[in-house]
């Protein structure tokens, strides 16, 4: 086993709207990565699965603010850290994000080098341009970028260009954990694919030591990540391995996320193409019992009463639903 | 549109600035059914009578004097001494007196006036003094003796036969008549101008004036822009690019010298206030346009004007239905813009002397051309440029703060 | 190569345009009905009443014009004159020649204006930037009351600082461009003079101009402060102080052309600014014109302004290339 580079327990993080209102994104979550390991999390939009990228960072500003739970990055917990110092230590050097939309993510006007050498310098202020510049050049040429990028302003890059610099400005530090936010939606297929073959081969250069990947094409995982969670409403509803959660999902969301895409992947091809009707759950008011409940075609009454536990399969497999493996299994098999 | 309307009025700085443009308005309309007098009628033979109440002499000491105690010689003293004189005799006492000036004050005329009998001798040597200032002393000295003196005034008639000047009635310092017992009389709120107009009555007509200026110009400029922008934004092309050149090109040139250059070009005779608005109209129809057409380009293609197109629908009617309705707050905007840049640019125009030519009506640029030509602003003669200002600021920020709170509404981005 | 392009197209567009303002210039007074010299030397004599200038202007103006000449001749020969610096001679002031008044008035409204609204642009970017970034006392009281200012007109603002600073404070001189009783030189004297009588219009036109500036300055601020590449920054560990840095940067770039559109609004309200101080620039050279019915001095007037209005966009707009690489990236497409 790996060592561990990130281990979130019970993370719980909310929006103050302006009304003084709590909105809690991110519920109680739990995760754990362990070295060279990667991680999917996938949801509907407005699931809270992108405040939970901004969460795990452990640097708030207004309206996202910490409520409680721990970030151990490498054993260590930032949660208790100044926010000075996360910037520093953290940001950009131990957890590093790519950001939805990360075509637009860099300044019009600022060379990609004049750039880079703000982010090495805010963690290193010493550094020297030509090491600065050595560096930059070294790993774009690894990860097959052309070295006069270095010199242009964003505006001079194409799309696919620029998304694909983010990510080498992002991981340049050699960060433990990467953070990637819907980092190939909004691109071409082509483009797509050329984002994800360069996330594994930062992951096997070990340029970055682990990684969580967040989109909303839950089957877009099965090639990506080791490991998948869903969330739902601000919690996960269920994780497990990609393979098991591609082929065989438990929970009754993930089954709907999993058939709402038609993906060319052999076996999700025979599932039936099903959007799931309704509308997340408004987190400034959740409902008391299980979150799903009012979109779920299998709820029972009962589900509504209690919110509803995790729970574990005998091989850690977890999901979070009224109810039991096999009265999910049995339901399944009836359509 | 009802829910939209509401939506505006709940912006604090549209309704703010709306209440004062209509309060403005108000003024326009009701002020004329009160004072019924014609605004450029010239009652004050002379420039620039102070703003106050002003009572007819003879019939002053014609009716009922009353009998009052008071001493009156220190607030003549304060009414007629200028500052000028104190500052002299602080001087000189100073000089030659020996008093510190931090003794003295010369804002209580009262106590310098004291000090100055105690210590003033004309006979004395004033070592220093040309005697031309030795002589302004003493004619000071003179005139604080009249002051201090509570002399009866005595009133005389001329006999119309003998030609005889005799004593008619003779007025003590003591003696005061009521105001409201003298019928002949005018309150000259704000004064009066060069030509001896009442200023609050003429500041009003050319408000009215101003704000028909502005209406007229703004609504030509609009219309003007309007089409430009909806002609090039929505058949672009050749067409797009040459509207858009005549725009960059009177968008560079300045629209103040077109202004000049047309005013002094049709002449006195006709320039007259509808000539003005419409000239003013016609050169500041570029931001306009230009706005038009980039919200134009941007509607063109959604779904709901190729809908209409596929429909086979006429231009004028995806103009009209599918276009307008869209743009119809930028419009607006612009027009509210508009309105406010005219009244600017015809008070700019009067002041160089090529505003409207007309001695009918007055406007707020013609007010302000007159009072700087008889030198008000270098006298201090306030009342006659003042509030010409302050009436063009209020019009402009008003204009100017409904322009912010409808944007503010129609570009949440704006919004904090 | 992208600029070379650019440049290019600006100074050609600058050109074409210079060359229609003066076709305006020269066409707009000819287009009243009647003959278009006996009536503008009518006006001329008008105001005259020494037989041998109305004669001489009469003559001076017969030549210059080429009365009886097509109209195309008359543009040309208006041409030739006008880029030999020649005017003609002034009808008010006779027998001064029109380009010798210009010569001595224009330099007063460049060195006037052009600073004023310069640090007009610079101190409301600054407060646009502030009250976006910091709020408070900024945003709900410096601003509002420059943005108050802003809509007063600049010869209002000129006659409030005179009636305060001058007539009632006594700390600055009413009127012209230096003491009356000076005779322009190099000395100290003199200079201290042009300096005290410089505060009153100068600061009169950059009160106006923050307000306007400032509140362009701040949305762009707040639209650029809510950039994608803000929260990229800050998660890249990026100091506040240095994201700050890019945003009012990028949040200027647009300032830049701002000031290019408006720099003409700006100049035609300075212009008028300066017939309150009866400051010897353009502007009250303007109105000496007009009151003398002087019809070649408005007419090298307005197209004097209208060549530095020209000079001063061409000018922020070559710059604004050099500094915005958007421009260099457009060229590229």
């Amino acid at each position: 086993m790996g060592k561990t580079m990130l281990e979130v327990d019970h993370l719980k993080t909310k929006y103050i709207t302006r009304f003084g209102e709590n909105v809690f994104a991110v519920d109680g979550i739990s995760l754990k990565i362990e070295e060279g390991k990667s991680l999917g999390i996938a949801g509907e939009s407005g699931c809270g699965k992108s405040t939970l990228a901004l969460s795990l960072m452990g640097y708030y500003f207004a309206p996202l603010h910490y409520q409680s739970g721990t970030i151990k990055v490498d054993g260590v917990d930032i949660t208790g850290m100044k926010p000075d110092e996360i910037r520093k230590k953290i940001l950009g050097n131990e957890i590093a994000y790519i950001p939805q939309a990360a075509m637009n993510a860099l300044n019009p006007t600022q060379k990609i080098i004049s750039f880079i050498e703000d982010v090495i310098r805010a963690h290193d202020p010493g550094a020297s341009k030509k090491e600065i510049y050595d560096l930059a050049r070294e790993r774009f040429e690894i990860l097959g970028l052309p070295e006069s990028v270095l010199k242009k302003h964003a505006v001079e890059l194409s799309g696919g260009m620029r998304q694909r610099t983010v990510i080498a400005i992002s991981t340049i530090l050699s960060p433990k954990v990467l953070i990637a936010d819907e980092p190939s939606s909004a691109l071409d297929v082509t483009s797509q694919k050329m984002v994800i073959k360069m996330l594994r081969n930062l992951m096997e250069k070990g340029f970055i030591k682990s990684m969580i990947f967040i989109t909303h094409e839950l089957p877009l995982l099965y090639n990506v990540t080791d490991e998948i969670m869903v969330m739902y409403a601000g919690q996960i509803v269920e994780h497990a391995t990609a393979k098991e959660m591609v082929f065989d999902p438990l929970h009754p969301y993930s089954k709907g996320l999993m058939g709402s895409i038609l993906v060319p992947e052999k076996g999700a091809r025979d599932a039936k193409l099903t959007a799931i009707p309704g509308t997340p759950p408004n987190l400034k008011n959740p409902p008391k019992g299980c979150r799903f409940a009012d979109r779920c075609r299998y709820a029972k009454p009962a589900c509504m009463l209690h919110p509803i536990a995790e729970s574990r399969l005998d091989d850690g497999r977890m999901y979070r639903c009224y109810l039991e493996e096999k009265e999910l299994r049995e339901v399944y098999q009836d359509e | 549109m009802k829910n939209q309307i509401r939506q505006i009025f709940h912006s604090p700085k549209f309704t703010v600035g709306f209440i004062i443009f209509a309060a403005l308005l108000v003024l326009t309309v009701f002020y004329p059914l009160i004072v019924t007098n014609d605004p450029l009628e010239m009652v004050g033979q002379g420039n620039f009578f102070k703003p106050g109440t002003y009572i007819s002499v003879s019939e002053a000491v014609n009716t009922n004097p009353y009998t009052l105690n008071l001493n009156a010689s220190s607030s003549r003293l304060e009414q007629n001494l200028s500052m000028e004189e104190r500052m002299a005799m602080a001087d000189w006492l100073n000089q030659f007196a020996g008093l510190s000036s931090k003794e003295m004050d010369v804002t209580d005329a009262g106590e310098l006036v004291s000090l100055w009998k105690d210590h003033y001798d004309s006979a004395s040597e004033q070592k220093g003094l040309i005697a031309a200032r030795k002589k302004y002393f003493s004619r000071l000295d003179k005139k604080i003796t009249g002051l201090l003196e509570d002399r009866d005034v005595l009133l005389a008639e001329k006999n119309q036969e003998t030609g005889e000047v005799s004593v008619k009635k003779t007025i003590p310092s003591t003696s005061y008549v009521n105001v409201k017992d003298v019928g002949s009389r005018r309150v000259f709120i704000l004064g009066t101008d060069n030509f001896g107009r009442d200023v609050l009555t003429e500041l009003v007509a050319a408000i009215k004036t101003s704000l028909k200026i502005g209406f007229i110009a703004g609504l030509i400029a609009t219309t003007i822009g309007l089409s430009l922008g909806l002609v090039a934004g929505y058949l672009g092309g050749v067409i797009d690019d040459f509207i858009l050149f005549i725009t960059n090109l009177f968008t560079v040139i300045p629209s103040f010298i077109l202004l000049i250059l047309i005013s002094y070009s049709i002449g006195k005779n006709a320039r007259g206030v509808m000539m003005v608005a419409i000239i003013i109209g016609l050169t500041s129809w570029t931001w306009t346009t230009r706005s038009v057409r980039s919200q134009v380009i941007s509607l063109r293609n959604r779904d709901h004007v190729n809908l209409s197109k596929l429909s086979g629908h006429s231009l004028f009617r995806i103009i009209l239905t599918d276009i307008l309705p869209y743009i119809a707050s930028y419009v607006v905007m612009a027009l509210i813009l508009q309105i406010s840049s005219g009244i600017l640019a015809e008070a700019q125009l009067s002041m160089i002397g090529l505003g409207p030519a007309t001695t009918t009506v007055s406007t707020l640029g013609l007010m302000m051309n007159w009072a700087m030509s008889y030198s008000a602003h270098l006298n201090g003669d306030w009342w006659a440029y003042f509030p010409v200002i302050i009436s063009i600021a209020l019009i402009s920020f008003s204009l100017n703060l409904m322009n912010t709170g409808l944007d503010q509404i129609f570009n949440p981005q704006l919004r904090e | 190569m992208g600029y070379k392009k650019y440049y290019t197209n600006k100074i050609i567009w600058y050109l074409i345009t210079l060359v229609i303002a003066v076709v305006l210039n020269f066409i707009l007074p000819r287009l009243m009905p009647g003959d278009p010299v006996s009536a503008i030397a009518a006006r001329a004599v008008d105001g005259m009443t020494d037989s041998t200038a109305i004669q001489a202007v009469y003559e001076d103006y017969a030549e210059k014009f080429g009365v009886n000449l097509p109209m195309s001749t008359q543009f040309l020969i208006f041409i030739k004159n006008a880029l030999r610096g020649d005017f003609g001679v002034s009808f008010s002031q006779y027998p001064r020649t029109v380009g010798n008044i210009i010569a001595s008035s224009v330099w007063w409204t460049v060195c006037l204006q052009l600073p004023a609204i310069l640090l007009g642009w610079i101190l409301g970017n600054v407060l646009g930037a502030v009250s976006a970034y910091k709020k408070g006392i900024f945003d709900k009281g410096i601003l509002p009351v420059f943005l108050f200012m802003s809509n007063v007109p600049a010869f209002g603002m000129a006659t409030v600082l005179l009636y305060v600073f001058s007539l009632k404070l006594g700390l600055a001189p009413s009127s012209g461009g230096y003491g009356f009783d000076l005779i322009p030189s190099a000395s100290i004297t003199f200079f201290r003079s042009v300096l005290a009588h410089y505060q009153l219009p100068f600061w009169s036109v950059v009160l106006i101009t923050v307000g306007g500036q400032a509140i362009g300055m701040r949305s762009m601020s707040i639209y650029e402060l809510n950039a994608d590449y803000v929260k990229y920054s800050r998660f890249m560990g990026i100091k506040d102080r240095k994201i700050v840095g890019y945003v009012f940067r990028n949040a200027m770039l647009p300032q830049i052309t701002g000031l290019a559109m408006s720099i003409g609004t700006m100049i035609g309200g300075a212009l008028v600014a300066e017939i309150i101080f009866s400051y010897p620039g353009l502007g009250t050279t303007l109105l000496a014109a007009v009151k003398g019915r002087d019809y070649p001095l408005i007419s090298a007037c307005t197209l004097i302004i209208t060549i530095m209005v020209l000079l001063a966009n061409l000018f922020v707009e070559l710059i604004y290339g050099v500094i915005d690489p958007r421009i260099k990236a457009a060229q590229q497409d």
